[in-house]
């Protein structure tokens, strides 16, 4: 269907505006990192700074403890994405190869969990963690991550490996693979897209969490950077908006670079033409 | 020698019994096709032999080992399934060298055994491709190619060819006899499709239900068909089969089917049809002449196929299908006189479906010197 010239404008014009809009507190957001104090809250508001300045990056990094939250976030997300996409490509594998009694009762009880709000595990999870002594340490945010993780993770692999044709193991089998040497060269590889989407969405979820970071860990030495830059730069009467966007915009670069670098594997055709008919 | 045996193999799914007690012996060298409807049991047979399912009782040999607990790498087969189960992130070179890998091969041996295989099935040229960027017959040859790299004691073959076109697979059928001609290894090829199995095999194993119906070689299966269901389902166009009643016919023996009686030459039947009169009686396409004949039939549908024509004709109220020349020209509604070959009549009880008419001689060289170096046990 061939559209009218001015149709096409439209509604490009109208696709770019919501686009704008999406992305304008982000724009914003990285233009105030770049302004001056003085600028910051001069009326009329300048899009472009008059001065462009990396002071608040660099007494973000020297003067607080960014980095140290930076890393701990790091530490936090890559150990729950690890765990989390280990046990799911495990347990999906399990559910969908695999054939046991209260398979689909386990799978069922899985995407329940799901539907539980996480804000009502907050205090069983506390106790627990208190119980095993692992309160105030990455290790409790790691495993309540998991924990509301794991079932998306479960359910979306289950339905990647679902879709893997059976002969591919049968004829790696047969080949001479053994059972987990079937799965690592051939499921693992075809379910690539999904363990990648996966690990993309728990990424995201560990990074950006709040709520259980703020219950769970209280010391400087382990607070990730959501609580962290809150409390460093967030006080009852004071906000250093100049240092809170610059922190903000340091926090968003992992994102973007991961997002940025893995989003082809979501979008390639890994599966196609191997199995015909 | 690597032959194969399913020793009272029985296999079930749940509280369905798939296979009740499966006895198959396939000699060394030996090309057996599985052939049977859907649901038959010939793909669970053939992946209880790859391993890929377990007996539920019952032993599996190859050669001289019970391969029952080993796992299907260990089971020296390989096996070419109906979808070519290629793996779709490996090129075709790297498909061709799973086996090889997994088998622990040293790495410096992998090309050139690679490069055998590939020159062998015409794939020289393609090895850097990936499976989607080949055709269906070039994937089938990868399939092959991986099967062959490995030098197995049998191979397995899941219907293979069901995927390709009817040409290609014409084609792919003469590949498949002049492979097996050349390396002799032991093949166990499954198929719906009785023109495969005929044009193929040493032997046919024809199952249904689970149950194995006969077990011969192609002449012997379409000319002494063990029963009905054998009869009815080997041959295109297929076996005409009617209900008939044992009769006498001025004092001859003779079957009965609507009005037409068509006497029995003597000894056509065995000690087996004494005491049963409610017969099956067959006639194949060939058995069945128009022009001078004793009986007369309508002409109801003419199906021309260029070098011969198919016939449904009616008489004594059932249609029978008759094969008659390319350049005959019959026109429906026409009455057309024929004549019945009676000494090549199949009887079967119509309780059972076993047969009942005596052997008769077979026309025709035996299929069995396909097989070029194994002698027939």
């Amino acid at each position: 269907m061939t559209r009218r010239p001015a149709a096409t404008i439209a509604i490009n014009l109208v696709t770019w505006a919501i686009v704008l809009a999406v992305a304008m507190p982000l724009l914003w957001m990285v233009v105030t990192s770049l302004k001056p104090q003085s600028e910051l809250f001069r009326i009329p508001p300048t899009l472009i700074p008059s001065t462009v300045t990396f002071e608040h990056y660099w007494r973000v990094l020297t003067e607080t403890p960014f980095l140290l939250y930076f890393r701990n976030s790091m530490i936090l997300s890559v150990t729950t994405t690890a765990v989390v996409v280990v046990i799911g490509t495990l347990g999906a594998y399990s559910l969908v190869r695999f054939t046991y009694p209260g398979r689909e009762t386990l799978a069922g009880l899985v995407l329940f969990t799901y539907l539980l709000p996480s804000v009502v595990l907050i205090i069983p999870l506390y106790l627990l963690m208190v119980s095993l002594g692992l309160a105030n340490t990455i290790a409790s945010l790691v495993i309540a991550y998991t924990t509301f993780a794991l079932p998306y993770a479960l359910w979306l692999l289950r339905s990647f490996m679902a879709g893997i044709p059976e002969d591919l193991e049968s004829a790696a089998l047969v080949d001479g693979a053994s059972r987990i040497g079937a799965f690592v060269d051939i499921i693992l590889p075809q379910a690539l897209p999904g363990i990648i989407s996966t690990a993309l969405f728990t990424f995201i979820l560990s990074w950006n969490e709040y709520l259980y970071a703020l219950v769970l860990v209280n010391s400087d030495s382990v607070r990730p950077l959501t609580t962290g830059v809150m409390n460093m730069l967030i006080a009852s009467f004071n906000i250093e908006w100049s240092l809170l966007m610059a922190a903000s915009v340091m926090m968003s670069i992992p994102l973007i670079v991961i997002f940025a670098f893995l989003q082809s594997y979501l979008t390639s055709g890994f599966g196609a033409g191997g199995v015909k008919g | 020698m690597v032959g194969v045996v399913f020793d009272k193999v029985r296999k079930m799914f749940g509280g369905v019994e798939a296979i009740p007690a499966l006895d198959l012996a396939i000699a060394d060298g030996e090309f057996v096709s599985l052939l049977g409807p859907s649901g038959c049991g010939k793909t669970t047979t053939l992946r209880m032999l790859a391993g890929l399912e377990r007996p539920t009782s019952g032993r599996i040999l190859i050669g001289d080992r019970v391969v029952n607990e080993l796992p299907p790498g260990r089971r020296d087969i390989a096996m070419v399934f109906q979808s070519y189960a290629l793996y779709p992130h490996m090129t075709v070179g790297e498909n061709i060298a799973y086996p090889l890998r997994k088998r622990g091969v040293p790495r410096a041996e992998r090309p050139a055994r690679v490069r055998a295989v590939a020159e062998l099935l015409e794939l020289g040229a393609l090895l850097d491709r990936k499976p989607r960027q080949l055709s269906g017959g070039q994937q089938q040859r990868v399939a092959l190619g991986r099967a062959l790299v490995r030098d197995p004691q049998v191979f397995l073959l899941d219907e293979p060819l069901s995927n390709l076109d009817a040409k290609l697979r014409a084609h792919m059928r003469a590949e498949l006899i002049e492979l097996h001609l050349r390396i002799g290894k032991t093949m166990v090829y499954v198929t719906h499709d009785q023109l495969e199995a005929m044009t193929m095999s040493s032997r046919i194993a024809v199952m249904k239900g689970g149950v194995l119906q006969q077990f011969a070689t192609p002449a012997e299966i379409y000319h002494r068909p063990a029963n009905a269901f054998v009869a009815g389902f080997i041959g295109t166009p297929s076996m005409s089969l009617v209900e008939a009643e044992l009769s006498a016919d001025g004092g001859r023996p003779a079957v009965r089917f609507g009005s037409v009686a068509v006497a029995l030459p003597d000894g056509h039947l065995t000690a087996a049809a004494a005491g049963i009169s409610a017969l099956a009686i067959g006639f194949r396409p060939e058995d069945i002449l128009i022009g001078e004949g004793a009986y007369t039939g309508t002409v109801r549908v003419v199906e021309p196929a260029g070098h011969e024509s198919i016939v449904i004709v009616e008489a004594g109220g059932v249609a029978l299908t008759v094969r008659v020349a390319g350049d005959r020209l019959l026109r429906p509604g026409e009455t057309v006189p024929l004549h019945v070959r009676a000494e090549r009549m199949h009887v079967f009880a119509r309780d059972g479906g076993h047969r009942l008419n005596a052997d008769r001689p077979m026309p025709g060289a035996d299929p069995l010197k396909m097989t070029p170096t194994k002698e027939r046990t």
